[in-house]
């Protein structure tokens, strides 16, 4: 950090023209309602190729032999890749910190481990064509006992999954959170114990753009244009399983159409591409499918928890051990992090004296899952709050006010290390409380009605795990400014559709006092734009906003340190405002930022303004190291879901009356944003809760398509209203945190609180439809989540 | 000629003439052959709604339609409801409410919407919803859709009077 | 994914697609709206050849009603002119409120009640509806046109009693007297865009508050949409008390043998239909 960007220093007062009156709109809005955006597969060439994925029919299987020569002879194919063009056994994993994870080959050289894993590629004239060379290689498999279970994939005898001959038993990934009092005797000491089992299914992201890649070879470079979370990651990885120095490997970042953490990892096909646009001379296209994507990209991991609490008489939340399992299928990627996060979660958004947690991804031959909106929070935070409702039933305590009881509150530190700054938690759940009628309802529903509420806790702005090494983890931001005052903004950071892209310009336009159509955004390209490790943990206002406006901090202070002197003033008394720079002291000081930078570049003989900031959160990475206890985020955010619904009891059908959401997120930089946020994640949230569920049998998804696999509609949607005006941070941009992540996890909880109410069963695994919830109220086994 | 068809037909109110293969989708036919992008692909089987486009003035999935099909037919594609430089009402709405987030979803869902207004100027937020019912959107919970959609009846009514 | 290869082919007379469809036999297919032969043609669920697409035939697209012969629907007439046809939600509610249930608003603007019947799964919507209210199906073949009742129409999944060159022109469903009325429920996890998990169509005709006719057809239970004649019995001769209308939820669950899918398990099939049943029969009572 500059010592001279210091958040004090030359920082605009709490009054804000822009996002403080929410006049204006998204910057590449006009792009998206006129069709003219390009997202990647409207990325054209006249000579571009189109490429396809040859993929595995088999769980685990040993690649005997490919024969490609039938497809070389259809009339267009101009290009077969196996696994012995790329790097030999060069294999992708996520964070570049955590390389020695990797797990996963570009092009499966002897084993195939998912249905759907990555085995050949072509490219050829059209897409038709493609199709049928794809179809016509012919790939000699000895198919292998698979594993789908990840408690029998623990076993000895178990087949090996991934690292075969490491002697694993499958555990890919383990994580400890162990801190506080002794818990021993926390238990013994306890006035009431409980130990609950949850378990959560399959679903998947379902952006509603499929993942695609376009790739050129040209003087040497690569260029791809990829849908992606993580330009910069990519890059890493190509680079190296392409064998090149990552400055010969170009990632842009177009319009992307969702990501929710689906296109949070490099993907196989996007190396495909690259190397055949290398082979042949030609731009390469290649788009996955729908069934692809269901199959062969990420899901949110099936979780088996084990919890154990101890309570005091109070009802205050003393103790908490857990035990997680997470079905990770053949490959780690983003879930290397899921694992480590599932531990975290835990935590929030409760205090306690103790904790106890072990978290363990275990490889199967399912498809592979990772990090989906809240990386592991929705499962987490479904299982350890069903867990803290069951806990107020039993001991007869109000659950708004069980749960305030233990909520943690401002400025709290955990044992585990996580610093609470800003925590309206309390005041979330007194809102849900309020605005749902809980306390008129309370006790004079019907039967068959029932309220139920969830709080949950999120890390606003994660850097985690790499901390000590910000290039790693930062989120930089360049602005340069000509001589007319224009600005012109370099920003790393994804922009995946939740409009960050635009926020970062508000923060910037506020920040100098110019109008948003005066500040000109350029984002996400390797070549072009500053590091940003992606679109992940909530990263994006926190640290990419603040990264922005201490960039524009650092250009007014150049510009101020040139025109004070000429006024007579001292920097620190000037401000931009109103497209002028004004003297606060003297009103007759003032001129137009335009004159003002003429006069800068002249003073600087021709230089131009620039303008830098980056911004990462300082901690360790001690949670990959055994001990974890470390403070994750620069702020934490909190919210209550609470949802009013009637149960139909011959049909198990639910009825939402209507879903209140409380979000602290502290201060909202544009209110359309935040609701949206917030109304998209009840809408996500519902579909976890009651409409989606991605159906397996040896590893194979059987309906991998949107008529079986259910996104809620717009019909589906209950009546939803949000609130979020708590207490700016001190430490976010323009007083905000995160808003769309975290949220997503008190839906599904809240919904199945309310359906427990109303039907007097403790339910413990998702989702609620309605076959479900007509089995559990006549006693009749479910075995839809068995493999 | 077989598996090959010539078709004329109208386009945004303009003529087109051109060969297509039997197999050849009305997506794909404006996509890979026009360039028309705007129409998205989403699914390819009729469940998303992203392909969304108007066929002589009726919703339909373009994926789900042979470009074949459509000869001697009128077509009208998100790029073709913007006059004069003018954006349509729903599209200024949808900016105006921030309709849209990752906008994927968003050309087929203002076709939707302006099948629904065309033939419907008061509709109801149950109308809505229903016009919109074949329009996945992950992102946004449709609340600041039907919003933008409301509000655009409002202006077109406005602008009727 | 791009179609596996075919020809298309567009007649412009029924005569002419009649001899197409027949001199090419198996490998052709007849297109209406084609929303149910493109998604799995892709999914190479089945293959074809030929498609005959017979929306350039004149003369298939109508919607009319006749106080003898009832609602005409045209082979060519799409699920949303039925849905929001004035004339079909006054004189049969229920028709409207079965075509308005299917898929979604894009494809009911292309597909065809004509076409959802031909296709013949066995989670059809217009089915029971067709079943219950005793339709008619007009038909043209090469040689000679015939009207199939519609409980000989279904055969089995995807199979249905047309011959060798012969296309569905029609549909005619007899008019619903004053002291008759239809209903058609289906049972869905989301309100839109979902196959039936079950379906259930009654119609009943109640004279001096006796029920004395009835008939109840279920979707999505067996290999074509069917009737359920005990149920119907339940019910003929008797005041429709709730007690009443219970027997014959009961007798309509006893009479189907579903499979379990990934949508839903028999158990549960065989329970909704005897909960929409009821709901159906009471949802008729209302419009009489």
């Amino acid at each position: 950090m500059h010592k001279d960007c210091d958040k004090h220093y030359f920082k605009k007062p709490e009054f804000y023209r822009l996002t403080g009156e929410n006049n204006y709109v998204r910057i590449d809005a006009e792009d998206k309602v006129t069709g003219h955006g390009q997202y990647v597969g409207d990325i054209m060439f006249p000579d571009m190729l189109t490429g396809r994925m040859v993929r595995s029919p088999y769980a685990r299987a040993r690649i005997i032999s490919i024969d490609t020569s039938e497809a070389e002879k259809v009339p267009g194919v101009k290009c077969i890749l196996t696994a012995k063009d790329f790097e030999w056994k060069a294999k992708v994993g996520n964070g570049e910190f955590a390389a020695e994870f990797a797990d996963k080959e570009v092009l499966c050289s002897e084993i195939v481990r998912q249905v759907g894993d990555d085995v050949a590629a072509v490219a050829a004239v059209d897409e038709e064509t493609a199709q049928i060379a794809a179809d016509l290689i012919k790939v000699e498999y000895e198919v292998l006992p698979g594993v789908f279970d990840p408690f029998e994939a623990m076993e000895d005898d178990a087949p090996e999954v991934n690292w075969e001959g490491k002697g694993l038993n499958n555990i890919g990934m383990q994580s400890v959170m162990k801190a506080g009092t002794d818990i021993d005797e926390e238990f013994n000491n306890a006035a009431y114990v409980q130990h609950r089992e949850y378990s959560t299914h399959r679903m998947v992201h379902a952006a509603m753009e499929p993942h695609g890649a376009v790739a050129t070879y040209r003087n040497g470079t690569y260029t791809i244009w990829m849908s992606t979370q993580m330009a910069y990651v990519d890059q890493f990885w190509y680079a190296r399983c392409l064998g090149v120095p990552e400055n010969h490997v170009r990632v842009i970042k177009p319009l992307v159409g969702g990501g929710f953490g689906g296109k949070l990892d490099s993907y196989s096909f996007g190396l495909c591409a690259a190397k055949m646009a290398e082979l042949t001379g030609r731009p390469v296209r290649m788009i996955l499918t729908r069934e692809e994507v269901f199959q062969s990209t990420r899901h949110r991991h099936p979780i088996y928890m084990k919890i154990d609490t101890a309570f005091g008489a109070d009802g205050k939340l003393l103790a908490k051990k857990c035990y997680h399992v997470l079905d990770g299928g053949p490959y780690g990627g983003s879930g290397v992090a899921s694992c480590a996060q599932a531990t975290l979660w835990a935590n929030f958004p409760y205090k306690m004296n103790s904790v106890d947690f072990l978290a363990r991804r275990v490889y199967t031959n399912n498809p592979v899952a990772g990090a989906m909106r809240g990386y592991t929070a929705c499962q987490v935070h479904f299982a350890h709050d069903l867990n803290m409702q069951y806990a107020a039933d039993q001991m007869g305590i109000d659950p708004v006010e069980f749960r305030k009881i233990s909520a943690a509150d401002p400025g709290y530190v955990a044992p585990a290390g996580l610093a609470i700054t800003s925590c309206a938690y309390k005041e979330t759940l007194d809102t849900a409380a309020k605005e749902i009628g809980w306390y008129e309802k309370k006790g004079k529903m019907k039967k068959g009605e029932g309220i139920g509420f969830a709080g949950t806790g999120f890390v606003s702005g994660t850097g985690f795990a790499v901390l000590e090494a910000p290039n790693q983890s930062s989120a930089c931001v360049t602005l340069r400014m000509n001589k007319r005052g224009m600005a012109t903004l370099y920003i790393g950071s994804h922009d995946i559709g939740q409009g960050s892209d635009t926020v970062m310009t508000a923060i910037v336009a506020e920040e100098l006092g110019l109008p948003m159509d005066m500040v000109k955004t350029f984002m996400s390209d390797t070549f072009l734009t500053p590091w940003d490790s992606g679109s992940y943990g909530s990263r994006v206002t926190f640290l990419a906003g603040n990264a922005a406006r201490r960039a524009a901090v650092d250009a007014k202070r150049q510009l101020f340190e040139v025109i004070a002197p000429m006024w007579g003033v001292m920097p620190q008394t000037l401000e931009c405002l109103d497209g002028k720079v004004i003297s606060k002291e003297k009103a007759e000081l003032q001129m137009s930022i335009g004159d003002a930078m003429f006069k800068y570049m002249t003073v600087k003989g021709g230089d131009e303004l620039v303008g830098i900031g980056s911004y990462y959160h300082r901690t360790d990475n001690s949670q990959y190291n055994g001990v974890n206890t470390t403070n994750y985020a620069p702020a934490y955010s909190f919210s209550t879901g609470a949802a009013h619904l009637t149960v139909d009891e011959e049909t198990g059908v639910l009825d939402i009356d209507e879903f209140v959401f409380a979000h602290d997120c502290g201060r909202a930089l544009n209110r359309r944003a935040v609701e949206g946020q917030l109304e998209g994640s009840i809408g996500m949230g519902l579909g976890y809760a009651v409409y989606e569920h991605t159906v397996t049998k040896e590893g194979k998804i059987l309906n991998p398509n949107f008529r079986d696999y259910r996104l809620p509609t717009a019909l589906d949607m209950p009546k939803m209203r949000t609130f979020y005006d708590f207490t700016p941070d001190e430490e976010g941009p323009l007083g905000a945190k995160e808003a769309g992540e975290g949220s997503a996890a008190p839906v599904a909880p809240a919904i199945a609180n309310a359906v427990n109410m109303a039907t007097g069963i403790y339910f413990t695994e998702l989702p609620l439809d309605p076959e479900h919830i007509w089995r559990a109220m006549r006693g009749l086994k479910d075995d839809r989540n068995s493999k | 000629m077989k598996h090959k068809h010539s078709i004329s037909l109208i386009i945004n109110g303009d003529p087109v003439e051109a060969i297509v293969k039997d197999n050849l989708t009305l997506l794909d036919f404006l996509r890979d052959q026009l360039f028309l992008t705007g129409t998205k692909k989403g699914c390819e089987e009729g469940e998303c709604g992203a392909c969304t486009v108007l066929l002589d003035g009726k919703p339909v999935n373009s994926c789900c339609t042979l470009a074949v099909e459509c000869d001697g037919h009128d077509i009208v594609t998100v790029e073709g409801i913007a006059k004069n430089g003018q954006l349509h009402p729903i599209q200024r709405q949808f900016i105006d409410k921030w309709a849209m987030q990752c906008g994927y979803c968003t050309p087929g869902m203002i076709m939707s919407a302006k099948a629904l207004l065309d033939v419907n100027p008061h509709p109801t937020e149950l109308e809505i919803r229903e016009a919109i019912e074949g329009n996945l959107c992950r992102c946004t919970g449709y609340a600041k859709i039907v919003e933008a959609i409301q509000a655009a009846a409002a202006e077109m009514n406005w602008e009727e009077e | 994914m791009v179609l596996p290869q075919f020809e298309y082919l567009a007649p412009t007379t029924i005569g002419e697609a009649c001899n197409l469809l027949l001199e090419l036999g198996s490998s052709a297919k007849v297109m209406a709206g084609a929303t149910d032969l493109i998604p799995p043609m892709r999914d190479k669920a089945f293959t074809a050849e030929y498609l005959i697409d017979i929306k350039k035939i004149p003369g298939l697209d109508y919607l009319e009603y006749d106080e003898k012969e009832g609602l005409k629907i045209g082979a060519l007439t799409t699920l949303r002119t039925i849905e929001t046809s004035p004339l079909v939600k006054e004189k049969n509610p229920a028709t409207a409120h079965a075509a308005k249930v299917i898929a979604s608003t894009q494809i009911r603007a292309k597909g065809t009640m004509a076409g959802n019947i031909c296709n013949a799964s066995p989670s059809c919507d217009s089915g029971p509806n067709l079943l219950a209210q005793g339709a008619k199906i007009l038909v043209q073949g090469p040689n000679k046109d015939r009207v199939i009742a519609i409980e000989d129409f279904f055969l089995g999944v995807k199979k249905t009693s047309l011959e060798p060159g012969e296309i569905v022109t029609g549909i005619v469903i007899p008019p619903l007297a004053e002291n008759e009325a239809a209903a058609y429920i289906k049972h869905a996890v989301r309100k839109a865009m979902d196959l039936a998990i079950i379906g259930v169509a009654v119609k009943i005709k109640v004279e001096n508050g006796i029920c004395t006719d009835a008939k109840i057809a279920l979707g999505a239970v067996a290999t074509t949409p069917i009737r359920a004649p005990k149920a119907e019995e339940a019910l003929i001769g008797k005041e429709l008390t709730d007690d009443v209308i219970i027997k014959a939820s009961e007798e309509a669950m006893n009479s189907c043998n579903p499979i379990s899918d990934i949508r839903a398990s028999a158990e549960y099939r065989k329970d909704m239909i005897r909960v929409f049943t009821k709901r159906a029969i009471k949802q008729a009572m209302e419009s009489l």
